[in-house]
């Protein structure tokens, strides 16, 4: 055992905490042995100090007499702290100064060089493009040549893209050819997109270049939903999403997810609800293991969610990991979309208006008729890697089958208990 | 329960003699029948082995049939046990069905890991069996900690693993015989000495007998004839009860021979065939099998039985599916709730009365 | 909300397993009487007796088999290793018997295994390394490895509560530097990354004691927005949360305390590179302890392990890249 000291003034050497242990941090200075003036041996005992995995002696680092005692009894200091100054006899002594604290010149070089002299061999960076700059010049239409870039050795860096990008909307001038043709120029007033705007304009561009979107639409009959929602005092969404559930688990080729070429199919139906945050965008949150909640469960769920996206009080856990996602732009009067896929999901399903429409319908005497019924289109976009037409429709079917209480058992859509 | 052996147990090498007043009539014919089941199974196996049906390597316990049927028949349901490669008889002892065997020596589904590992390697968690590992004796630590929860939680059960004479030199064998002793541990471990270790004679493996050992070790030894499967069953029993009474752990060496190669790839060639020919002569299933014609059995009807028992399971097992590659990565991890072992079957007169 | 160190969230956690659960047993050299090596089970002996908090023998192997056989006869074993390193002793029954068990016959193996890991402090060659990646390499075993003593505790708890072998590496540095609030009671943290700072520009991903040290290199670094990722758990590895920071800020920084080859950031290098190619406005750079023991001298150590002002180095070289 041995203190540490640290030479001060020329002749002088100070006794430090030490460190009794690798994880102690600090120390409580118990009784001082010696006081001001006193002569000390080298190694002889100054001080006690107790830590919280042992109490120990601290003997002095040189022969010497005491010049100044700097901590009080009973107080904890971290480790390394000055304790006591002493006077060292001859005016030398103590250990050497440290070589540790030297610059380490000569030490290793770090196993891995950073960023520097990467790039291109000949230190060339201008016409080097990195994928992200790239990515971004092909989806804005901009001609990478004619960026200035800021990077080093002037490479065009992503943050140059998104500017050339933006000045280009602003200015509808210098995008690509590739642009659409600029509308008349307006005295409208440009700001940049919100972080959230921005985040949705890259998942959206980047879900339409990854799957091959396909929507397929089916109209049902919501008469039995429009009576169970009734006792619940819910819209329509909680049952619609329950029925998705049912139908998601007859089908589970569409609660998959499809990252690259590999496809994985889930055994819990993670489902997204997307939200509206008005002006400030979108923002889709999950209910996971859908499967285990009745009609009512998905209902509270739904609206503790859109309650908590619209407080901004949403967790990561509450946006991740969905398998499949619903939207609903129904609520305010449309009557088809093709929605995007919610990467990397390959099915989302949106609820349209339900309205009253004249059907054809087969009476009780088994004629034909026409009756008035609340009717909702439900398009379903789906990803052509993953699946195809006809798996879609037949979920489709199903889905109408179990909104319209034709198939799955005497309580198709959940209402009084969860599975 | 009794707990001590009654009656005289003779354990000598010689062991044609040796009786053991615990066995019933019926109970030294059941010995015999899942002697003769492991053998079947493992005749229809290197079949199986040598048309192609079984991938790897295969692995038998010919001629130490004995030691997995007497020591797995002394071991009550809820007692837990960790089987070696060449001790078929205790999982069929504890009831797992032939055909399920073959269905795993073969890579199928039905079998008992639906795969994922092969030959022996394999245990029923349902009926209270872990199976092994290749390291060996890596199970002699694992029987440790079942046997320590057992003694905290106040339980009057036993783990037994088995290992073999080369298994003896490795750390885990100290390392388990060592805290076995220091904590008194209800645990029994079999070590089936079959006079080599691949191709390794005892003699190059150890200088000290490992029986010799136990002693310093805190450990209870006792050495028995590896060919009398009732001599076996009585070592075990009395090992159990000591194990259940606060007596600690006890080592018991089973003395046998291995007669056949490592594996089916290996002709052996470095044994003496003198020795082999001694072994012969003391056939374990041969033995038992004297013993219960002279209580006055059908040993005929009982080998004619096996025989159409093992025709349906082979069968059986020729028609279960190979596993879905698709599920090839599934499993590595438990997504639900850590279900623990549970009983397995103790055939045992003693044990059913017990429950009676 | 009670304040405490790393140290004592770990002990709190324990306490509240041992408190609530009668299947959890503490197991290891000088946990008991003594209270371990660096304290961490101070006490619990007294409170809950030597049959759920067992001083065992110097036996790793043993430990973690007998860990294993406890634990598939119902019982909730938290063995502890008492320094990271000596787990190459037990290396054969975490990786060939727990870690496999669950694969070939369905049989969970319900362990947690505490390793104190990491250096900084002159421990050496053996007392300061960081082995995660022997275990990330090992199929069924998960590896953790808290930053925060909110998260010591409550990835203790879950790493308790998994129904699958647990490497849960403290980091020895945290044990009394790190100190936070600490909710009560027994909720569980998940395995999954945490946003330790949010930011634009650059993306650091850590974990351990390395979280800290990039939290401080990128406190400012010429105003740059660096957002800082705590990956918490290095199996099950929290792919979603990488992946969403790189698409966000196209620039990454690993850091590994660990030996770089093959160690966890190069893992999280391969992921980056596989599946967010096209987010990338630069190379992945990686921080991390060169392939050689951890030396004893200070200076030789501080040469190995890396050092805010190395990550700092790197951050702003990749941010004028």
């Amino acid at each position: 055992m041995s203190s540490s000291s640290t030479e001060q003034a020329q002749g002088t050497v100070a006794v430090e905490m030490p460190q009794m242990g690798v994880s102690v941090a600090e120390g409580t200075l118990t009784v001082w042995h010696k006081h001001v003036g006193d002569h000390v041996d080298r190694d002889e005992i100054i001080c006690e100090v107790s830590t919280d995995k042992i109490d120990t002696d601290v003997p002095s680092p040189a022969a010497g007499s005491i010049v100044e005692l700097l901590v009080e009894e009973e107080k904890t200091v971290p480790v390394g702290t000055a304790l006591a100054v002493i006077a060292v006899e001859g005016g030398g002594g103590g250990e050497p100064a440290a070589a540790a604290d030297a610059p380490a010149a000569d030490a290793p070089a770090p196993a891995h060089a950073p960023a520097s002299g990467n790039g291109t061999a000949n230190g060339s960076h201008a016409s080097f493009h990195s994928p992200v700059a790239q990515r971004l010049a092909a989806a804005h239409g901009i001609d990478l040549a004619t960026v200035k870039g800021t990077g080093r050795g002037g490479r065009v860096r992503k943050q140059d893209v998104l500017a050339a990008a933006e000045s280009g909307r602003a200015s509808g001038s210098s995008a690509a050819p590739a642009a659409a043709e600029p509308s008349a120029p307006s005295a409208g007033v440009s700001e940049p997109l919100s972080r959230m705007r921005r985040a949705i304009a890259e998942h959206m561009t980047r879900s339409l270049h990854t799957a091959a979107h396909c929507t397929t639409i089916i109209e049902a009959d919501f008469s039995r939903v429009e009576r169970e929602r009734a006792p619940i005092g819910c819209s329509p969404l909680p049952l619609v999403a329950r029925a998705v559930v049912a139908a998601l688990r007859a089908h589970p080729a569409l609660n998959s997810t499809l990252e690259g070429d590999s496809l994985t199919r889930h055994e819990d139906v993670n489902l997204g609800i997307a939200v509206s945050l008005g002006e400030r965008g979108l923002i889709v949150p999950v209910i996971h293991r859908a499967q285990e909640l009745s009609a009512e469960g998905l209902a509270a769920r739904i609206a503790e969610l859109a309650r908590r996206a619209r407080a901004d009080e949403l967790t990561a856990d509450d946006v991740r990991g969905g398998t499949f996602t619903i939207t609903n732009p129904g609520g305010f009067g449309s009557i088809a979309s093709t929605p995007i896929i919610n990467q990397p999901q390959v099915g989302i399903l949106d609820l349209e208006a339900v309205v009253k429409r004249p059907v054809a319908i087969v009476d009780d005497a088994g004629g034909d008729a026409i009756a008035v019924r609340p009717m909702a289109y439900l398009c379903l976009s789906w990803d052509h890697r993953a699946l195809d037409g006809a798996l879609a429709a037949q979920f489709l079917a199903t889905l109408r089958g179990v909104l319209e209480g034709k198939e799955v058992g005497d309580d198709p859509i959940g209402r009084t208990a969860a599975p | 329960m009794a707990t001590t052996a009654s009656g005289p147990i003779t354990a000598g090498i010689d062991g044609a003699s040796v009786t053991s007043e615990l066995l019933t009539r019926e109970d030294r014919v059941q010995l015999l029948r899942y002697m003769l089941l492991m053998r079947g199974v493992e005749e229809r196996a290197l079949n199986l082995y040598r048309q192609g049906k079984v991938p790897g390597s295969f692995y038998d316990g010919f001629g130490q049939e004995a030691i997995s049927a007497g020591a797995a028949f002394a071991m009550a349901a809820e007692d837990r046990l960790c089987v070696l490669h060449r001790d078929l008889a205790a999982h069929l002892v504890r009831g797992v069905a032939p055909g399920r065997v073959l269905a795993q020596y073969m890579g199928r589904t039905s079998g008992l890991t639906d795969g994922r590992d092969g030959n022996v390697h394999f245990g029923d968690r349902r009926l209270g069996c872990v199976g092994m590992v290749s390291m060996l004796p890596d199970m002699m630590p694992v029987a440790n900690g079942m046997a320590l929860a057992f003694k905290l939680r106040g339980e009057r059960r036993c783990a037994l693993t088995w290992l073999g004479d080369g298994a003896s030199s490795r750390g885990d064998f100290h390392e388990a015989m060592n805290w076995a002793g220091v904590s008194r541990l209800p645990v029994i471990f079999v070590l089936e000495n079959n006079q080599y270790a691949y191709s390794t004679p005892t003699e190059l493996q150890f200088a000290v007998d490992p029986i010799a050992r136990a002693a310093s070790y805190g450990v209870h030894g006792e050495t028995v004839d590896g060919n009398d499967a009732e001599a076996v069953f009585a070592a075990a029993f009395e090992a159990r009860a000591r194990a259940l009474d606060g007596g600690g752990p006890t080592l018991i060496e089973a003395v046998t021979m291995r007669m056949h190669g490592h594996a089916a790839h290996d002709d052996m060639r470095y044994v003496p065939a003198e020795l082999v020919e001694h072994w012969r002569a003391r056939d374990p299933v041969e033995l038992q099998e004297r013993r219960v014609i002279e209580l006055g059995a059908d040993a005929q009807e009982l080998r004619a039985d096996v025989t159409s028992e093992l025709d349906a399971a082979v069968d059986w097992a020729l028609e279960q599916p190979m596993p879905d590659p698709g599920s090839a990565a599934r499993g590595v991890f438990c997504e639900g709730a850590a279900e623990p072992l549970g009983d397995g079957m103790a055939p045992f007169s003693g044990y059913t009365r017990e429950a009676l | 909300m009670p304040e405490m160190t790393y140290l004592q969230a770990i002990h709190d956690g324990l306490r509240e397993e041992l408190l609530a659960d009668e299947r959890v047993l503490v197991m290891g050299e000088d946990v008991g009487r003594f209270g371990g090596a660096f304290k961490v089970t101070d006490g619990l002996w007294d409170e809950f007796g030597a049959e759920r908090v067992i001083d065992t023998p110097l036996a790793e192997a043993a430990i973690i088999g007998t860990a294993v056989g406890a634990a598939v006869v119902g019982m909730r074993p938290v063995c502890e290793m008492q320094f990271a390193d000596f787990v190459a002793c037990g290396f054969d029954q975490l990786v060939n018997v727990a870690g496999k068990m669950h694969y070939r016959q369905g049989l969970a193996v319900p362990i947690t295994v505490r390793l104190p890991s990491g250096g900084g402090f002159g421990g050496g060659p053996f007392h300061s390394q960081n082995p995660e990646a022997w275990f990330m390499h090992a199929p069924g075993l998960k590896v953790v490895a808290p930053a925060t003593a909110a998260d010591a505790k409550g990835m203790l708890i879950g790493a308790i509560h998994d129904p699958n072998p647990v490497l849960f590496f403290e980091h020895k540095h945290l044990y009394r530097r790190v100190k936070g609030e600490v909710p009560p009671g027994r909720e569980e943290t998940p395995f999954r990354a945490r946003v330790a700072r949010e930011g634009r520009d650059l993306t650091v991903i850590a974990y351990g004691a390395m979280v800290w040290s990039a939290l401080e290199a990128t406190e400012d670094i010429d105003g740059a927005s660096v957002e800082v990722i705590d990956l918490r758990s290095l199996v099950p590895l929290d792919e979603e949360a990488i992946l969403a920071s790189v698409a966000k800020t196209s620039k990454v920084v690993v850091i590994d305390e660990a030996n770089a080859t093959c160690a966890a950031g190069a893992q999280v290098a391969a992921l980056i590179a596989e599946r967010a190619f096209e987010d990338l406005d630069g190379p992945v750079v990686r921080v991390a302890t060169p392939d050689a023991p951890i030396a004893f001298s200070p200076p030789l150590e501080r040469a190995l392990l890396p050092q805010a002002d190395r990550i700092e180095e790197a951050c702003r070289e990749l941010l004028e890249y």
